[in-house]
């Protein structure tokens, strides 16, 4: 019989005692359940000791990293330990000139921000809440933001990984080089996976030199078609968009971007002083022909919202405490934005939507006073227009009923094969990913 | 009768004309581009989807292997079939079947071939940016399972960052969809691992690709230096000044030699090492790129520059790069294509290595390789006529990837594992890394049954070691390069 003294006893014999405990706070509830113990190992050898204990006594293990991300996945269907990643935080190298870093799982981005910063050079992570979210919570999770536009996501600059797997052992998967095609590239395979399938203990990532200007935009538009026509051709003349992101008025409202009842284009440019000069005559020129209007003052020389610095002027994935508050995301082809833009807001009145409109990714936040009622809605009018809704974050009273990532994907199989590969046991976050895996 | 009874059965699913079993008919899908090969039982050329899960039901149903076969330009031994069985080839499944310009995007067969997609996205102003040195031989499938690099993958990134989604043929005979409806879908990134698996997880029978717009502005800028270290060095000083080129390419001096017999691009008999730049985007960002390339080129002691605007003078410094590999075919009877990568601050001395390993061992070495990315090449010149050259060309090589190794780098950039470099492969994994990997075949259903014998160490050889490098160089077209 496994007790929770025993796993408490257990716990600090790997970590050291005053890095393993009960749970002190409600922090490490994940939809309302505790866990029986907190562990912070300080090595990866730990982590993976932990691991092992955890695969031979059937314990459920949560990794995490700030929490900044903990509201994505299921309602877990076991949680008995909380493996904080918090102390491996560490920059394991960079070499400037190489335009590669390796980190530990638990580094908060924004050290790694600062780190790169001092060379000159970015790592485009770019979630909700850049400053406290862990490298691994956000590569766990798959979190980004408008900026996937220039730089792509975490799937793109990610070349390597160290991930402690369910039994205990510590892995490689591809290498520190920025090119590398030698076995399986299983980095795009722990991206996303919401740590159902290995712990994530260290990654290596492209860095990039950092824009030498910035810049943003914002306009007033008529409809989300000619925002999106705006973005779409800007991208098409290859000018310097870094991010883009088509705000519904609720969403405009609440960043401030007070434009009535329009649709307001957010621009985010970087490159260099003379191409983003010319970026940004180009792009009002568009906007104007659009019917456009300037939402805010043009844009000024310094950094304005690059990636790791500061929230994505949008906000509508921002975790929150309202329990009535559903966050969600959907995709489509891009296409077909405008129109899933419309049949949100005909679902849920007071959504805030904001778009990136080239991806086709919409972000969505309302609230839902009515149980599961509008996130039915929801749900119906992403499938209307081809896509899936992913609720980020609920309440877990409304969690339980449902699955947040939607149907299961048609591959859905092949996803339950490799889970029962990799975590025979069940160990990682059991019940939390797609289908309840 | 096991054999006549398969290819009965392959040729009621699929039609009996294209069902290939006369030994005539089987020698041509021996080999690839590299030394190895050995014969299949069977070759298939199925038309759909459909009829690629029936072939591999049947080659399941007699216990016999499947190897998927792009246009066997690979330079790893991946379409090889080591075990014989089934191959399935694609020159049939050769469709485009859906090009989306609003949406950038098209759903092609595995068969197209890499260039035609450009070529049909081209009246978009559109593009498929992935461009392998064999881009007009070799397929999206062949692409897709190497996840293929080329010179412009410096700045968009190999195939992996290109594909939206797949259709696959599992082991088992199963049509599965995975991802690609829109950009982005809950559930594993399975896309994400079949890109690069080489063909032993799945049969790719649709893939969905991104398509570019076309760059405003391009200009190519060609270096010339004395030495192949000041060279290697201006590679390092350009991306550490944090310009990122689209292409940044190199040669050194057997190369340009050879180059310069061959197509007479006007490089200085003398000169160590040339440097092939091309920077993309706005022409405001290419005018101030290429003044600062320029300026660390100077810096780095470069002895002239040359500057190309138009497409015809592009075109021009492209010449001597392109026609490096039919050049080198002047110099000796074969020749062996290494693919090392390195990071790119250990340039200089890996390069220093290779040429003291090729030295040691007697052969001579052309380098003409994606410096930008680390990402080595040395052609290692060779007679195969001559007893125990190409046994020891290829230890030679083993030591080049040491070398790669030791200095941080991996065993291949961009041409694969395959079968060549499988032993390689605990250089860099340990056993624990790829047992990992060895689940996610399981997982597949993929074991032994989809091109058994690649990837992972084993003692099991293939058929037969010989040089059969022309051939597949041949088919990669008149003008491939490397
Ligand atoms: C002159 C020359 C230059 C080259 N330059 C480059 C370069 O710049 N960059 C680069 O990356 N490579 C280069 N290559 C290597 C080669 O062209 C690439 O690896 C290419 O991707 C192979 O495509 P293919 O269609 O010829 O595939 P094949 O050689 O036929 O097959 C390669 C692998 O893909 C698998 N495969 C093929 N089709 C499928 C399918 N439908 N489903 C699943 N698996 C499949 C095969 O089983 C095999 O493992 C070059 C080769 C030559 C000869």
């Amino acid at each position: 019989m496994v007790t929770q003294a025993s796993v408490l006893q257990q716990l600090a014999a790997i970590a050291g005692p005053e890095h393993a405990g009960p749970p002190q706070a409600e922090e490490y509830a994940v939809d309302g359940l505790p866990p029986s113990a907190v562990v912070r190992p300080g090595s990866y050898e730990q982590a993976a000791e932990v691991l092992r204990y955890a695969n031979s006594e059937r314990l459920a293990v949560i990794p995490r990293g700030a929490g900044t991300l903990m509201a994505l996945g299921n309602v877990p269907r076991a949680y008995d330990i909380a493996l904080c990643l918090s102390r491996l935080d560490e920059i394991v190298e960079h070499e400037p000139a190489d335009l590669t870093v390796t980190c530990q799982a638990g580094i908060s981005l924004g050290r790694l921000r600062e780190h790169l910063a001092a060379a000159g050079q970015m790592a485009p992570l770019d979630p909700t809440l850049p400053a406290q979210a862990t490298a691994g919570g956000v590569l766990a999770a798959n979190a980004y933001g408008p900026y996937r536009l220039a730089y792509g996501t975490a799937r793109d600059f990610t070349i390597g990984m160290r991930v402690a797997t369910a039994d205990g052992r510590i892995t490689r998967a591809g290498g520190r080089v920025v090119k590398n095609v030698a076995g399986y590239d299983l980095c795009k395979l722990y991206i996303g996976s919401l740590g159902t399938l290995g712990v994530i203990l260290e990654a290596t990532f492209k860095v990039r030199p950092r824009p030498r200007e910035e810049g943003e935009l914002a306009f007033a538009l008529p409809g989300a078609a000619d925002a999106c026509g705006v973005a779409a051709e800007a991208e098409r003349r290859g000018l310097s968009v870094a991010a883009a992101q088509v705000l519904n008025p609720a969403a405009a409202q609440a960043l401030g971007l007070s434009a009535g009842a329009a649709i307001v284009l957010v621009l985010n440019l970087a490159g260099t002083p003379a191409a983003v000069a010319r970026s940004a005559r180009e792009i009002a020129a568009l906007a104007a022909e659009r019917g456009g209007r300037a939402a805010t003052s043009p844009p000024q020389a310094g950094a304005q919202h690059p990636p790791e610095a500061d929230p994505p002027p949008a906000g509508a994935g921002a975790p929150t405490g309202d329990s009535r508050a559903v966050v969600g995301w959907l995709s489509v082809l891009p296409s077909r934005v405008p129109e899933a833009m419309a049949a949100i807001e005909a679902s849920a009145a007071d959504a805030r939507t904001s778009a990136y409109p080239t991806a086709g990714v919409l972000r969505v936040r309302c609230t839902t006073g009515d149980g599961g009622e509008t996130l039915r809605r929801l749900r119906e009018a992403a499938r209307e227009a081809g896509g899936r809704l992913v609720i980020e974050s609920c309440a877990p009273a409304l969690k339980r009923d449902l699955d947040v990532f939607g149907d299961p994907p048609a591959a859905f199989e092949l996803m339950r094969r490799v889970k029962q590969q990799f975590d025979p046991n069940g160990i990682l976050s059991p019940g939390r990913y797609v289908g309840r895996l | 009768m096991a054999r006549r009874n398969l290819i009965r059965e392959l040729q009621s699913a699929c039609g009996k004309k294209w069902v290939l079993h006369a030994p005539e008919d089987l020698l041509v899908y021996e080999y690839d581009g590299t030394i190895e090969r050995g014969m299949p039982e069977a070759v298939v050329l199925p038309d759909s989807a459909e009829q690629v899960a029936a072939a591999v039901r049947i080659a399941r149903r007699h216990g016999v292997a499947v190897t998927a076969r792009g246009a066997g330009t690979g330079l790893s031994g991946g379409a090889i079939p080591c075990d014989g069985g089934v191959v399935i080839a694609t020159p049939r499944l050769n469709r485009i079947l859906e090009l989306d310009p609003e949406n950038r995007r098209a759903v092609v067969e595995p068969g197209v071939v890499n260039l035609d997609i450009s070529v049909a996205a081209a009246a978009y102003g559109l593009y498929y940016a992935p461009d392998p040195s064999s881009q007009k031989a070799c397929t999206i499938g062949g692409n897709v399972a190497e996840n293929a690099g080329g010179p412009h993958c410096l700045r968009y990134g190999a195939t992996t960052n290109h594909i939206l989604g797949l259709e696959i043929v599992t082991a088992d005979g199963e049509i599965v969809q995975a991802g690609g409806e829109t950009g982005e879908a809950p559930g594993y990134d399975l896309t994400g691992v079949l890109v690069g698996s080489e063909g032993t997880l799945a049969i790719i029978t649709k893939a969905v690709v991104r398509l570019l717009p076309r760059p405003e502005s391009i200009i190519t800028l060609l270096a010339i230096f004395d030495e192949v270290n000041q060279a290697s060095r201006a590679v390092s000083a350009i991306i550490a000044a944090g310009i990122v080129p689209a292409a940044l390419e190199m040669m050194d001096k057997y190369t340009m030699q050879a180059v310069e017999a061959a197509v007479h691009a006007g490089y200085p008999p003398d000169a160590g090492a040339v440097l092939l730049i091309e920077v993309e985007g706005l022409a405001e960002e290419t005018a101030e790129e290429s003044r600062a390339v320029q300026e660390v080129c100077r810096d780095l002691g470069a002895r002239e520059l040359r500057i190309g605007l138009s497409p015809e003078d592009r075109e021009r410094l492209w010449a001597g790069r392109k026609g490096a590999l039919g050049a080198l075919g002047r110099l000796a009877p074969s020749y062996y294509i290494l693919d090392g990568v390195v990071p790119r601050t250990r340039l200089p001395a890996v390069l220093d290595g290779v040429y003291a390993a090729c030295e040691r061992y007697g052969f001579r070495v052309a380098n003409v390789f994606h410096a930008g990315d680390g990402n080595l090449h040395p052609n290692v010149l060779f007679d195969e006529r001559v007893p125990g050259a190409t046994e020891r060309v290829l230890d030679l090589g083993g030591e080049i990837m040491r070398l790669c190794v030791d200095a941080g780098g991996s065993i291949t950039g961009e041409h694969g594992v395959g079968y060549e470099k499988r032993n390689y492969m605990s250089w860099i994994f340990s056993e624990d890394d790829m047992e990992v990997m060895a689940r996610l075949k399981a997982a597949f259903g993929a074991e032994e049954r989809l091109n058994p014998g690649k990837v992972f160490p084993t003692s099991k050889g293939c058929g037969e070691v010989s040089s059969r490098m022309r051939a597949a160089i041949a088919r990669a077209g008149p003008d491939a390069y490397i």
